[in-house]
């Protein structure tokens, strides 16, 4: 066993925790993050919903009911995580559009609308309102995006299809990445002179150069451009997760990639390490915080059993609906299934409640009562959620000095 | 409107049995399903083709038409059999009486039952739990019952035969008191076909006592819910019974890359109201677990029930009631065929037809139980082998479904249900239940023009309704995970609204 020795320990390589670290890390203080892989939000429309039961996402989290998360958290400090993250963004290259004021439209890959608050300004010219004409350039034998059920609610909506040698989001959009390729497709895009009012695309206008693509197709087109979030793999998920990660190693934070905590080290009322399993043998990180951002079921945070629902780390009391019989309703679309509620109850200081150890805190979606499909509350959450638990272990630690 | 020697109606394994025998003794025929192929019990069974050792004790009649039936289909249907073998394996506490009935049984009916030690049986499936006191090898199969209806009915194509698939009988039309036709109505399009013809057969398993009410016949029956989980993994390559009187969750049999395990026994009233409960689940997983231990450990990728349309009994509890078949005349040109089980579903189709070669004074005797099944060459796009040489833009990542496979299924049926791409290719049937591939096919058929926009829109919002029914009770570990991953897709980045 080998023993390093940091700050804060962030588990959990999503939104909440990039965020959380890059926050302390800017504070000045050591930390580390560890990750079993790529978080979910890779697999995001890389939006920022904060929450979508209002036009106003402000007013929209006032109807939350009390058990709900956000109200952990202060409304100045939800603004401040909103106008930090746009901040961020613009350093690293992707700005996104929108206020913590309202809401915008987002257009989905079935047509329909999506509500979120800060959006990639990649699709912030999708149409606000349903009579605007738009043409759709889609791909030869593209296999996660047909146009077909956009169609199906805009009857005006005409498409184009592009041959680019490849069928998947990730390889077209990394064609995209390819000077010759993309000029070729910008003259065949000039050439089919669009008489609609917008072009849309599936999201896969490129990765790391994504933000010049769109600026030089939107130029070369002298249209209104904008992007279609698809289903995973999602292109502009991953533009997200890399500038994430790319703020949190700028701060001065170290990632330690694929090294999945196994077990944990504790004395009386403290977590003293994390032991993660990697290259072969178990390494024990130190630290005098950790910060809990392992996500819901599908980041891995929860584990449900038949008989029960377990956190995968600390093994932390699990917020529940009830038994298995009430974990799923009969109406699928009804977003109302009571698995929704799982996860960890905290408070205000963000420390998880009935855990023994006074040094965790957590953040993110692994958090009880979020019900984040029906409050569309995704992202936004995670972002307030890290900055105040960063706050709060950040006085933490300054205390216990 | 269409004239025809024979209607049958239903298109489980009984009906499309019937269709291939009446082609190839040459009688025109008309078959008429509400669904697709195999819908009914047919589709919602192990795939266990018997060895008629499960009836061995408590069903000598039936058990010799299992056996017989296993060497026709074994001869004439070797693509769609696996010929697995089955073990009945005794665990501890086990009646020991019971090993000894089970094979005089065996011995009496003339199936051929193998004593093995433990361990013996232990080095043919090493997943058996350990602690088993012993095994007995019969010769069961594994079967797949919806290439099964689709190789009989590909018979009746090749011959004439009229397939309506998708069509609900509404009316059986009578003149002078006999049944002389019936009226169908489309399902997609809402059209009405009258189908006329001289006999008509009830071979709608589980509805049989509904259709015969339209001539105003009645078939006595007792439906009996069976539930049955699916693995995500082949946990035995032979299937595994428990060696006692038949009972919940005995029966664990490999098809293709997963396992089904059940079942459960209940009496129902209502074949199109099933209502399956997590309890049911739980059963079916501890008691296949005292079988293969693993199990319990196992990722379910689906749970779902079916009706067992059984001759009214006045037994009590529903495993005893007779696995036999008959034929009742109603005395009025309708023929319901019930009861029966897919194994002997050849044979129950050569009585049928005989009967029908009576009625209609005709000599030409039953060919079904020599000659092999049509078509088994090109349905055979199973194996792993023949699906990894072509890897090229695979649309169902679970079950290595191509997007030519998809297309050449669109051509060759211009089919508008999703449903009969999944029965030909396996689509959507590995662990995210068609999550990922079904929008996928169904965005495809509409580049194809075979639906609308519209029509793609709607039925994704149906397949995603069905499909949950199907694995809402076998929601934990990674399968809870699967379906809160498609639940984001769906109702989170593709914002699908609540409802229309």
């Amino acid at each position: 066993m080998s023993f390093i020795e940091y700050d804060v320990v962030i588990i959990g390589a999503g939104v909440a925790g990039l965020t959380a670290g890059a926050k302390l890390a800017e504070h000045g203080f050591h930390v580390a993050l560890v990750t079993k892989g790529e978080p979910t939000a890779c697999l995001s429309t890389g939006c920022v919903d904060v929450c979508s039961l209002s036009d106003h996402p402000l007013d929209g989290i006032d109807s939350l009911p009390p058990e709900h998360p956000f109200h952990l958290v202060d409304k100045s400090v939800i603004k401040e995580s909103l106008h930090h993250f746009q901040a961020v963004m613009i350093d690293m290259g992707i700005p996104y559009a929108g206020s913590a004021e309202k809401n915008r439209l987002v257009m989905s890959a079935l047509g329909t609308f999506k509500k979120s608050c800060l959006i990639p300004s990649t699709m912030e010219a999708a149409p606000q309102h349903t009579q605007e004409s738009v043409h759709i350039i889609t791909f030869k034998g593209l296999k996660d995006f047909y146009p077909g059920y956009i169609i199906s609610r805009r009857r005006n909506t005409k498409f184009s299809v592009y041959d680019a040698g490849v069928s998947t989001t990730m390889s077209i959009a990394s064609r995209f990445e390819e000077k010759d390729f993309f000029e070729n497709f910008l003259l065949w895009l000039e050439k089919l002179n669009i008489a609609e009012d917008r072009i849309a695309f599936p999201a896969v206008l490129g990765l790391e150069s994504a933000a010049e693509i769109f600026r030089t197709l939107s130029m070369r087109v002298g249209k209104p451009v904008f992007e279609i979030p698809t289903i995973p793999p999602s292109m502009p998920g991953r533009r997200l997760f890399s500038a994430l990660k790319k703020n949190f190693r700028q701060k001065g934070g170290t990632i330690y990639w694929s090294w999945p905590v196994v077990g944990t080290e504790k004395t009386g009322h403290l977590i003293e390490a994390v032991t993660t399993f990697s290259e072969g043998r178990p390494k024990s990180i130190n630290a005098r915080a950790f910060i809990l951002a392992t996500g819901s079921f599908v980041g891995g945070g929860l584990t449900a059993t038949r008989e029960t629902i377990l956190e995968n780390i600390f093994n932390l009391p699990v917020h529940k609906s009830g038994p298995r019989e009430t974990w799923f309703n009969n109406d699928y679309f009804s977003q109302n299934h009571g698995i929704g509620k799982a996860g960890i109850m905290a408070d205000v200081s963000m420390r998880p409640a009935g855990c023994a150890w006074k040094n965790v805190f957590v953040c993110g979606s692994i958090l009880a009562n979020t019900e984040i499909l029906k409050n569309g509350c995704g992202h936004g959450l995670a972002l307030a959620t890290a900055n105040a638990a960063a706050q709060s272990c950040a006085e933490y630690l300054s205390h216990e000095l | 409107m269409i004239k025809t020697d024979v209607i049958i109606i239903g298109g489980g394994a009984t009906g499309c049995g019937i269709a291939r025998d009446l082609a190839l003794r040459g009688i025109s025929h008309c078959l008429v399903e509400k669904g697709d192929f195999a819908a009914g019990a047919t589709g919602a069974c192990h795939g266990l083709l018997h060895s008629g050792g499960r009836y061995a004790v408590t069903d000598p009649v039936a058990a010799r038409e299992c056996y017989e039936e296993n060497l026709i289909l074994r001869r004439i249907g070797k693509k769609c059999v696996e010929q697995t073998g089955g073990l009945f394996v005794r665990l501890p506490g086990d009646s020991k009486r019971f090993r000894e009935v089970f094979l005089r049984g065996c011995e009496a009916v003339g199936i051929p039952a193998e004593v093995l030690s433990a361990s013996k049986a232990l080095e043919l499936v090493p997943n058996l739990n350990p602690q088993i006191e012993e095994a007995i090898k019969v010769p069961d199969c594994s079967i797949d019952p919806f290439r099964l209806c689709m190789l009989n009915i590909r018979t009746s194509e090749l011959r004439g035969g009229i397939i309506f698939t998708r069509h609900k009988v509404t009316e059986i039309i009578k003149s002078h008191g006999r049944c002389t036709g019936i009226k169908a109505i489309d399902q997609s399009t809402g059209e009405t076909r009258e189908i006329h013809g001289n006999i008509i057969i009830n071979a709608t398993g589980a509805w049989a006592n509904m259709v015969a009410a339209l001539a105003g016949s009645e078939v006595p029956m007792t439906l009996v819910k069976g539930s049955l989980v699916i693995t995500n993994h082949r946990l035995t390559n032979m299937v595994i019974n428990r060696l006692r009187q038949p009972s919940d969750g005995d029966i664990i049999v490999p098809n293709e890359a997963v396992c089904l395990a059940g079942t459960t026994s209940l009496a129902i009233e209502d074949p199109d109201n099933l209502i399956m409960e997590s309890p049911e689940v739980d059963t079916i997983i501890s008691e296949a677990g005292r079988m293969i231990p693993h199990f319990n450990a196992t990722r379910i990728i689906r749970a779902f029930s079916g009706v067992r349309p059984l001759l009214k009994s006045k037994k009590a509890d529903s495993h005893e009631i007779s696995r036999g078949f008959q034929i009742i005349n109603h005395e009025n040109g309708l023929y319901s065929i019930v009861g029966g089980k897919l194994s002997t579903f050849r044979l129950m189709a050569e009585k049928m037809v005989d009967t029908i070669m009576a009625l209609l004074n005709l000599k030409k005797p039953c060919e079904t139980a020599e000659i092999p099944l049509d078509g088994q060459e090109e349905l055979s796009g199973y194996p792993l082998a023949k699906r990894l040489t072509n890897m090229k833009n695979i649309v169902c990542e679970c079950e290595l479904v191509t997007r030519s496979d998809v297309e050449r299924i669109i051509r060759q049926t211009s089919t508008r249900k999703v449903g009969d791409i999944q029965h030909r290719t396996r689509l959507g049937m590995g662990p995210c239940q068609g999550g990922f591939c079904t929008f996928r096919a169904l965005g495809i058929m509409n580049d194809m023009s075979v639906i609308s926009p519209e029509q793609s829109m709607e039925m994704l919002r149906g397949f995603l309704q069905r499909r949950y029914k199907g694995i809402r009770h076998a929601l934990w570990g990674d399968q809870l995970r699967e379906e809160q991953l498609v639940e984001y897709i769906y109702l989170g980045i593709l914002a699908m609204e609540q409802s229309e």
